[in-house]
């Protein structure tokens, strides 16, 4: 009855690991593509509208159709249906929808450091360039879903796990022996508690479909039947919106009973429009030290800034030309076209990109070329990571300051 | 009138047309005649002041409804939503000042942190929306109003159409007016169960 978990960063050896944990055990394997299917013909959504809910990106118009929202609570009811039958190895995002109380389940993250990423793509023949961004992609989409899920931003945080593999060090067999050993355990046995803990989680997932499907965004907790709904929306008219959503949850077969609470977020207007306006939303960096550049943006990520990469001046300037970052960090000292080049041809071309010079090798006269060529900031490497998310949200306020005086 | 009742009416009127954070309080002592001290003497600050005001205007208006709804009718649950909604542009225009006031953004600002504030808008709104919601589900009791609505949204969705005619009014967007006839034919045609 019981059930491996794998969630994986892309290129980290999945792959091998899987089928053979598959093979060893004999248990079914369920992929993402499955869930969705049946998220599918449970909804009226289609399963490509439904896969989008594993992309970082939301809809500008996710308000008013509530897409995602729908997506996540068919994907749960899905993925607590399937995971009923036991004996399988679960692959892919919908394993986070798992609650921590069902315990006959052994969590497993595979994870790799950048440079051991990079090479596993390249021997699938990608040129560099375009693996990096396949890979940065795929972080940004997983840090997303975890942060939707479970509040945590960072995908492969050790507490959302049994086991974290670093697979540039354990190998594929090894790494296997190792799931295979510790599932071979007493605490993987479905205990009355894990069961019951399984059924509370079917019966939230039909909760949050049978609410989301009202157009309701509300929390479901779930214990031995009892629902608790907790309201984060501000709402005026609580008492008339609690008796709505008791109504729609009591007619629920299983639900004994239902109380509402309010959120910690409930007496703040706008919690959303804070998360949204601190930072910028395009970053681009540009510095020929790979090592340094990747490490940088992995650490921006885990803060919730994205960012794109550039190696040189020249893929700098096209990418401005064709991605229109907002904000801009960017190293003097580079093959070809060199820092100050860019930051002149930046600022006549597109003015409104904000640049943070990042540099190892400045000195005083350099300091004022740049801020004198219209740099917004001028920092010395080695960069304290708080310094500098601190001096891109200043320079995002500036943006979204002349956006409003500007009235664009 | 007593001294208490003037500095609200005089409150009142300066808030709807000022706003709330506009309306300096040696404005409302010049106009009521009241040194600033005996103000504070029957109010404890000018928030004191705002929710005496909202405060009242749940004790004056909410009876009123209250009574319209107790009249007794022989009409369908639909005409009494026609009804309703009459009634409140009627309210709402013979009221102007207090209706001003809840089109404000300061009661709901003030609700946010203010318990006192949002139990009094709370009640106001539920009062208002109760009387479209029961008259909805008269209508579908006695086969006016079509099944399938559900009633509890429809009547806030029939409130923040007529409400914001009030607000078209106030802020004199458009000639109103004009607009009441097919805004009620319009609301006929959202409830009624046969479609003409």
């Amino acid at each position: 009855m019981s059930v491996i978990t794998v969630f994986n960063a892309l290129y980290c050896n999945e792959e091998m690991i899987v089928p053979q944990l598959v093979e060893k055990t004999g248990y079914r394997l369920v992929e993402d593509d499955e869930i969705v299917a049946r998220a599918s013909t449970l909804s009226d959504l289609s399963r490509d509208r439904i896969s989008r809910a594993f992309t970082a990106r939301t809809s500008l118009f996710n308000p008013f159709t509530h897409e995602k929202e729908r997506s996540i609570a068919y994907l749960r009811l899905a993925m607590a249906d399937i995971l009923s039958q036991g004996n399988l190895v679960v692959n892919g995002f919908c394993t986070h929808f798992i609650p921590a109380s069902v315990t006959h389940v052994l969590r497993i993250c595979l994870v790799a450091d950048m440079a051991y990423r990079l090479e596993k793509a390249g021997n699938l023949s990608f040129p560099e360039k375009d693996a990096l961004k396949m890979i940065h992609k795929s972080d940004e989409d997983k840090s997303a879903w975890t942060r939707q899920l479970t509040g945590n931003a960072d995908p492969w945080d050790s507490a959302l796990y049994d086991i974290v593999i670093p697979t540039e060090k354990i190998g594929p067999e090894e790494s296997v022996h190792l799931i295979l050993r510790n599932l071979n355990t007493d605490v993987l046995v479905p205990t009355a508690a894990s069961l019951a803990a399984l059924d509370d989680f079917r019966l939230q997932a039909t909760v949050q479909v049978a609410l989301t499907r009202e157009g309701h965004d509300v929390s479901v907790a779930v214990q031995d039947g009892a629902v608790t709904l907790t309201i984060e929306k501000n709402v005026l008219m609580l008492s008339r919106l609690e008796q709505e959503l008791k109504e729609i949850v009591e007619k629920i077969e299983g639900v004994k009973t239902v109380t509402t609470e309010v959120g910690k977020n409930f007496h703040q207007a706008d919690i959303y429009r804070k998360l949204d306006f601190q930072a910028p939303s395009r970053v681009l960096l540009v510095d020929d030290e790979r090592e340094f550049v990747q490490t940088l943006s992995e650490r921006l990520l885990l803060r919730d800034l994205g960012s794109a990469i550039a190696y040189d001046g020249e893929s700098a300037l096209e990418m401005v030309r064709e991605d229109e970052p907002e904000v801009m960090i960017l190293d003097l000292k580079m093959p070809g076209i060199d820092g100050i080049e860019v930051l002149k041809q930046v600022k006549a071309t597109q003015p409104e990109i904000e640049v943070i010079i990042l540099t190892g090798h400045g000195n005083e006269t350099d300091r004022e070329t740049c801020m004198q060529l219209g740099a917004f900031a001028y920092l010395q490497k080695p960069v304290d990571i708080d310094i500098l998310s601190e001096t891109m949200k200043q320079a995002n306020e500036k943006i979204m300051r002349r956006r409003r005086e500007g009235g664009s | 009138m007593k001294k208490k009742e003037r500095i609200l009416q005089a409150a009142t009127y300066l808030f709807a047309r000022k706003g709330y954070s506009d309306t300096p309080m040696h404005e409302l002592s010049k106009m009521t005649g009241t040194a600033e001290g005996t103000i504070f003497y029957h109010f404890k600050n000018k928030q004191g002041i705002f929710l005496a005001i909202l405060e009242d205007l749940k004790d004056t208006i909410l009876p009123e409804f209250e009574q319209y709804r107790k009249v007794e009718s022989e009409n369908t649950g639909l005409d009494m939503v026609m009804e309703t909604i009459s009634f409140y542009l009627y309210m709402a225009k013979s009221r102007e000042d207090l209706f001003a006031i809840l089109h404000q953004r300061h009661p709901y600002e003030l609700a946010v942190s203010n318990a006192e504030c949002r139990d009094i808008l709370e009640a106001i709104y539920n009062c208002f929306i109760d009387i479209f919601e029961s008259a909805i589900v008269a209508g579908q009791a006695d086969g006016s109003i079509h099944s399938a609505i559900v009633a509890r949204k429809s009547a806030l969705i029939v409130f923040g159409m007529v409400d914001s005619m009030v607000r078209f009014r106030m802020n004199n967007l458009y000639d109103v007016e004009a607009l009441y006839s097919e805004l009620i034919e319009s609301c006929r045609r959202m409830l009624q169960s046969e479609p003409c």
